[in-house]
């Protein structure tokens, strides 16, 4: 039995959603609402690996009786286990390349993008919520840094300079991918592989949080290499499943930028 | 195919590797940088990794600079024991634990480390010639993250964070080895050599929180990771008093 907790296919949600059409595999949708906090009910304190998982909201998967969490490992678990058409790079060496991308974009883009497009779309709907029922909900969710990247939204953490320091750190991972993308068409090796997927659910929103770091004429191998990917069929379904019709304006709190500044 | 690998103590990121190497049974050749030195920033090594950052292994034409993908390369690429468990759920199980280490429970750790002892040695130093050293790194965080050690930079509010977390993970780990005997599961890992880099020294550094008494599984697992001769074999490369605190896991040590 394969159930995917998922939402609006987005970001962190929509990485297992294509890797899943890709393998044209049979699983259950478990929608969760996440302007509901619906999602704090899945991961009890009792599931280590669910409760402490460092991307926080989801989506998770939940296999044989055991929760997947991390968007990433979740994609190279489909990857590893499920039959169909394959999704890991072959060598070594582009292996290497696939796992230092997930770890290097997830840490970089997974902590940027969420704090611009959260304050751009989320925060608002917040901010229209009944304060104290929603304070109420987030006091007794664990751990507190989870609570803390709610909390931030609504108290203003997110000043003009914090938003503009996020969109500046956006050009390094930014240039890494469109210099990768100068030495061949995919991210880890000859094909199409998960770290593709990986980049793609993150750096599509970009175009419309900072205009001015992925676009046409700054980034034009990542502008074709977006289209691309979104070309797929597997992709065009991900993205199919949305019940708002706009998933691209649906995003929940992400990774804590490193503490090291 | 000679492996080259640029490291300093076997400690953290860098013993990582080495330790990954020893346990596959894999020669390479030892290029050691000191780290408070800066070495990892001298033009000759930046020819090697221009983000400046260690450690790198460079493989034929490869050069790696991730320390936790390089372990899985090095699992990969070369014959010897398998270091990842066959299981794909023991496997998602390992790097997610890896992950957990790397990016929540070494950060703090490392953060009160760099406060407590290696920071004030570093200050032994005239300032301009710290600031030098931090102006010729390559990466913006990197600089931000060194100028915090070199000169201190850390508030009460963060140390005190940092505490809290480090106690927090000491707990979770304890929780997660008395159920499983190693990270990913039933099987030496990748996820163990991670683990063990990272809190080789947690019962020096954290005699409070990490002990027999309250962390007794933590404390036999790191035994049972010293106890392998790689383990034996790699500690032997560290050159300070450092790698000297892996030796407090000797059996029947008495601090």
């Amino acid at each position: 039995m394969l159930e995917l907790y998922t939402s609006e296919p987005n970001t962190f949600f929509l990485k297992p959603l294509i890797a899943l059409h890709e393998k044209q595999a049979k699983f259950e949708s478990r929608w969760i609402d996440t302007e509901k906090f619906e999602q704090f009910a899945l991961s009890p304190a009792s599931d280590a690996e669910a409760h402490l998982h460092l991307e926080r909201e989801g989506p998770l998967l939940r296999h044989d009786g055991i929760l997947i969490s991390n968007s990433f490992f979740m994609i190279e678990y489909i990857a590893e286990t499920l039959p169909g058409p394959g999704l890991l790079p072959e060598a070594s060496f582009d292996k290497y390349r696939a796992h230092a991308s997930g770890q290097f974009l997830g840490a970089h883009l997974g902590a940027l993008v969420p704090i611009l497009s959260c304050v751009k779309y989320l925060a608002p709907r917040l901010a229209a919520m009944d304060r104290a029922k929603v304070d109420a909900t987030l006091n007794s969710v664990e751990p507190v840094e989870r609570r803390y990247g709610w909390r931030a939204l609504l108290d203003g953490t997110y000043t003009p300079q914090i938003l503009a320091t996020a969109r500046e750190r956006l050009k390094l991972p930014v240039q890494r991918v469109e210099a990768t993308l100068g030495a061949g068409a995919w991210l880890a090796g000859p094909n199409y592989s998960i770290a593709d997927i990986d980049a793609f659910a993150m750096l599509r929103v970009i175009p419309d949080l900072a205009p001015e770091v992925v676009n046409a004429r700054e980034t034009p191998r990542i502008t074709e290499y977006l289209a691309r990917i979104e070309a797929r069929p597997a992709v065009k379904a991900a993205l199919a499943t949305t019940r708002s019709g706009k998933p691209a304006e649906s995003f929940v709190p992400g990774v804590e930028p490193s503490r090291w500044g | 195919m000679t492996v080259r690998l640029y490291h300093w103590e076997p400690n953290a990121n860098s013993g990582k590797p080495m330790l990954t190497l020893a346990e596959k049974g894999v020669k390479y050749e030892s290029h050691y940088l000191d780290l408070l030195k800066f070495d990892q920033h001298q033009p000759e090594y930046l020819k090697v990794n221009p983000d400046g950052t260690i450690p790198a292994m460079v493989h034929g034409s490869h050069v790696l600079t991730e320390s936790t993908p390089m372990m899985e390369y090095v699992d990969d690429e070369f014959l010897g024991p398998p270091l990842k468990p066959t299981d794909t759920k023991e496997r998602w199980r390992m790097r997610w634990w890896m992950r957990f280490f790397d990016s929540y429970f070494a950060p703090s750790l490392s953060m009160i480390g760099w406060a407590v002892f290696v920071g004030p040695a570093a200050r032994q130093r005239p300032r301009e010639e710290l600031e030098a050293a931090i102006a010729r790194i390559p990466l913006e965080s990197r600089r931000i993250a060194w100028r915090k050690a070199m000169f201190n930079e850390f508030s009460t509010e963060e140390l005190d964070e940092s505490r809290r977390r480090v106690r927090f993970c000491t707990g979770i780990l304890e929780g997660h080895l008395a159920r499983h005997e190693w990270i990913a599961g039933a099987t030496f890992s990748l996820g163990d050599i991670n683990g063990f880099n990272l809190g080789y020294a947690l019962p020096l550094s954290q005699p409070d929180h990490c002990n027999d008494a309250k962390t007794p599984h933590i404390m036999e697992w790191l035994r049972r990771i010293y106890e392998r001769p790689a383990a034996k074999e790699t500690w032997k490369h560290g050159r300070t008093a450092m790698a000297e605190r892996v030796k407090f896991l000797e059996r029947g040590h008495h601090a």
